[in-house]
């Protein structure tokens, strides 16, 4: 079907994105096989949709689709924990950069 | 006995100078400006006007601000140290109360408003601080009459063992429960605070009860 190749071609340029960043060590190798890992599976699912059913089907869940849609929900809310967190930190790192800042440039006047 | 008025204020230009002055001619004690990234004259008016003043190169929010300021007066060893707002709300003559409050032995003074008189508030406003107060009262066990007032004076060795890290204005209720945390001996005193059309348009809208809420519970 058109779909498929329409999502393995981007598939197969994000993949060669991806060896790219490895070759000039944007990535490293650790980062790279994780990437690779999802997007092979990616690759596989495109290919073989019936295996989404498959698996869906033996956790209890009907379609593959809604499998997909659980997990992917689960990951964004996990994904947004974490990114809410971690810019926390850097709001109170930032502040206290500034407050040194702000003693240090003091101490210059005096 | 030495003693500091810290003073947080942002894109406060039109105001500072005056409440400089009026803090000046109240007692003998150093004035402290944090300036929190002002875009207008704040930090020149308020040097001219004879405060020591320290400058956020960027906009921090009132808690990181106060808590610049605590440091200072700790780096300085100062004594007492006074909480004290830019935007004209607080009448600095009730300094010199607070202060007296503090020398009978308690850690920290805080102004009150239902001790005092406040002259015209919102009917929004009030609901929303009444909530405010019942909230604080149950979380932290304090017998206070009012909260969330940023009119307090502290002895710096107090001051200085309060963890005070949240940066935008859920800072109030941080610096309550840090009272009750550490057991600080507290007090509260009369404080007027009259809102003006000014201070109104400066301060928080009371929507901003949400925001303060997010701020204490994801933080």
């Amino acid at each position: 079907m058109l779909i498929q190749i329409i999502l393995l071609a981007i598939i197969v340029v994000i993949v060669w994105r991806l060896v790219a960043k490895l070759t000039v060590k944007e990535l490293s190798i650790k980062q790279f096989v994780g990437w690779l890992a999802i997007w092979l599976a990616a690759a596989v699912v495109v290919i073989r949709p019936g295996l989404t059913v498959w698996i869906a089907n033996s956790v209890g869940v009907g379609r593959g689709s809604d499998l997909i849609f659980y997990l992917a929900i689960i990951f964004l809310f996990y994904m947004v924990f974490r990114l809410l967190l971690r810019i926390e930190k850097m709001e109170k790192n930032l502040t206290q950069v500034i407050r040194t800042e702000a003693l240090k440039e003091h101490n210059r006047h005096e | 006995m030495a003693m500091i008025v810290i003073i947080p204020a942002y894109n406060e230009a039109l105001k500072i100078g005056g409440i400089i002055s009026a803090i000046r001619a109240a007692g003998d004690w150093q004035i402290l400006v944090i300036d929190d990234g002002s875009a207008d004259q704040t930090a020149t008016i308020a040097e001219m006007a004879g405060a020591v003043v320290l400058r956020h190169r960027l906009n921090r929010g009132q808690g990181a601000a106060l808590k610049t300021g605590v440091d200072y007066a700790s780096r300085f060893n100062f004594e007492t140290a006074v909480f004290f707002d830019a935007d004209g709300q607080m009448d600095p003559a009730e300094i010199r109360r607070l202060v007296d409050k503090l020398g009978q032995g308690y850690d920290v003074v805080l102004g009150s408003r239902n001790l005092g008189r406040t002259i015209t508030m919102p009917p929004l406003r009030k609901a929303v601080k009444k909530l405010a107060l019942l909230f604080t009262r149950l979380t932290t066990g304090l017998k206070i009459t009012d909260t969330h007032i940023g009119f307090q004076a502290w002895r710096v060795d107090a001051l200085r063992q309060i963890r005070l890290d949240q940066d935008r204005m859920a800072h109030a209720s941080q610096i309550l429960s840090e009272i009750a945390r550490l057991k600080l001996k507290y007090a509260e005193a009369p404080v007027t605070i009259s809102y003006t059309d000014y201070s109104l348009k400066k301060g928080q809208s009371g929507w901003n009860i949400f925001s303060i809420l997010w701020d204490l519970l994801i933080k």
